[in-house]
């Protein structure tokens, strides 16, 4: 499957535009920046609230903005017509895949600079938050891919924020019901791990197994997303 | 082009259609709903055509010029934007967002999509519908053009619409695929009669409705037509049956007014209001009845009519 440069960059912009005139929408961008400055007051000291903070956003943004994106198109039929467009699925992957990159990437690191998170390592702390954003944009295109609106895309996103945002909360409850202890390997409760290591008292192998386990989500939703919207615009 | 058939409850609902593309520029088939998505149901899949919906959207946050971009940009047209906006007579609109165009520019703007096409060949469900006059004769000479280097399809439950811009016309109903003729038959001239001036009786025109017969007067008709072998008499937006031929209707008439503008069409000439012009071989009338009637102009009876009205 051929990709072109060109063609991604003209759905990166189109849809840089349609967002950003959607204020519906892109009022999301704010959500992180706003949940950063809350809880700047309570500190680093409160545990879990660095998790807090980035898992939300991962769901508020990334996947939302990602669900919207695809349901919009296939709402308006669009997406039927660029797919008799020499522009390939992947191009238009690519193309809006890069634009919820872009603003989650920026927005992220605005609101851990707002909220001061100081990462004990910077690179493992740069390569969680990719990976996640990665991970969270293919869980978007899996949502959008089952709603035919953008109405039914925001509440898709609801099963994904119950399950990802609640798997470090619901790990808690592990020593009481063993079966939560599979919620300790969900990404989501990974990156709160990742985050929370602090001080010198770390090995190098706390910092790779969280990494890792992310890894092994990212690649196997990013899959299963390709595939899907392969199936299911053909299906349509 | 071949269509598979489909049967449904043992009725034969579309039979197996073969159609030369090739043979006319564009190709128009007069269908209902059910059929003409049947029809599109099965270019689904291929590869080698274009299928607009009638239900296309357009994004709605764009300015037309950023659509016309994006357009050359994704289907890597080497055409400029500026050239293309005005070739489709947008110069206007570029700046204006599509959501906030007048329905039937949003729909023409729509429609532009296949201009873009690479596909040999572009089929399109009801593109004149939602269109105004202007945008209508914007877009059919954007198709004839399209039609020197691609074989086009339209699906319509219109023939108005269909006559519009196709060369050749196909019905498509519980009795089959058949072409319709809409060349001017010169034939037809010979065989009119001279009218018999002497004999001026009374010239009600009688038509049948649920049993009942029902006389007119010429001057009151607006209109007859003649729809698949039946002539239906327009009055005042309704139509009543009549069991005349067309012939014999237009030599009745003719001294009432009546002018025989099209093989299947009778229209009072006193009822006249414009003489619409979609290309230089391509007209209709529009009447001024309460109903926006339209009827088909032959292209051979233009002048005959200009004489008549003093043109």
């Amino acid at each position: 499957m051929s990709i072109s440069y060109k063609r991604v960059r003209a759905i990166f912009v189109k849809d840089y535009k349609e967002f950003s005139r959607n204020y519906a929408l892109s009022i999301m961008l704010i959500f992180p920046i706003i949940l950063a400055l809350l809880f700047r007051r309570a500190g680093t000291t409160l545990p879990g609230a660095s998790g807090f903070l980035f898992n939300s956003s991962f769901v508020l943004l990334t996947c939302f903005a990602q669900a919207c994106l695809i349901a919009e198109e296939k709402e308006r039929s669009t997406l039927r017509s660029l797919m008799m467009t020499p522009a390939t699925t992947m191009d238009v992957l690519l193309g809006k895949s890069s634009l919820v990159f872009v603003m989650s990437a920026v927005v992220i690191a605005i609101s851990s600079l707002l909220f001061g998170y100081e990462p004990v390592n910077v690179g493992a702390f740069v390569t969680g938050i990719v990976l996640s954003i990665i991970l969270y944009t293919a869980a978007g295109t899996i949502c959008g891919l089952f709603s035919k609106t953008l109405l039914e895309a925001s509440l898709s996103i609801l099963p994904v924020a119950f399950i990802f945002m609640g798997a470090p909360w619901g790990a808690v409850l592990a020593k009481d019901y063993p079966v939560f202890q599979v919620l300790d390997y969900m990404p989501s409760s990974q990156l709160v791990h990742l985050l929370s290591i602090s001080g010198t008292g770390y090995t190098t192998a706390d910092l790779t197994q969280p990494l890792l386990i992310i890894l092994a989500w990212t690649v196997g939703l990013t899959i299963v997303s390709v595939v899907l919207y392969q199936k299911r615009l053909k299906d349509e | 082009m071949q269509f598979q058939p489909i049967y449904e409850d043992g009725e034969l609902l579309l039979p197996l259609i073969e159609l030369d593309l090739a043979a006319a520029p564009s190709t128009g088939i007069i269908t209902d709903l059910k059929r003409k998505q049947l029809l599109m149901s099965q270019l689904e899949n291929a590869e080698h055509y274009y299928v607009f919906r009638a239900g296309q959207n357009e994004y709605m946050r764009l300015t037309v010029e950023e659509l016309i971009t994006f357009l050359i940009r994704v289907t890597e047209k080497k055409e400029h934007a500026a050239s293309l906006i005005g070739y489709f007579g947008l110069q206007e609109e570029s700046r204006v967002r599509i959501m906030h165009l007048s329905a039937s520019k949003r729909m023409y703007v729509t429609l532009l999509r296949v201009f873009f096409a690479h596909q040999r060949a572009l089929v399109l469900e009801e593109p004149y519908f939602y269109l105004e006059e202007q945008e209508r004769r914007q877009f059919k000479r954007i198709l004839d053009d399209l039609s020197q280097h691609k074989q086009i399809l339209i699906l319509t439950s219109n023939l108005e619409d269909a006559m519009i811009s196709c060369d050749v016309i196909y019905r498509l109903n519980g009795s089959g695929c058949h072409p319709l003729d809409i060349r001017d038959s010169e034939e037809d001239k010979q065989e009119m009669q001279k009218q018999d001036e002497a004999n001026i009786t009374l010239q009600k025109v009688s038509t049948k409705r649920q049993d009942k017969v029902i006389l007119f007067d010429p001057p009151e008709i607006d209109f007859i037509e003649s729809v698949e072998g039946s002539i239906l008499v327009h009055v005042g937006g309704e139509h009543y049956d009549c069991a005349l031929t067309l012939t014999q209707l237009e030599q009745r008439l003719l001294n009432f007014g009546f002018f025989r503008c099209h093989r299947s069409y009778i229209v009072n000439l006193q009822k006249i209001r414009e003489i619409i012009t979609w290309t230089k071989n391509s007209y209709s009338l529009r009447l001024n009845t309460g109903q926006d009637a339209v009827v088909p102009l032959s292209r051979s009876r233009l002048q005959e009519l200009k004489v008549l009205l003093k043109l």
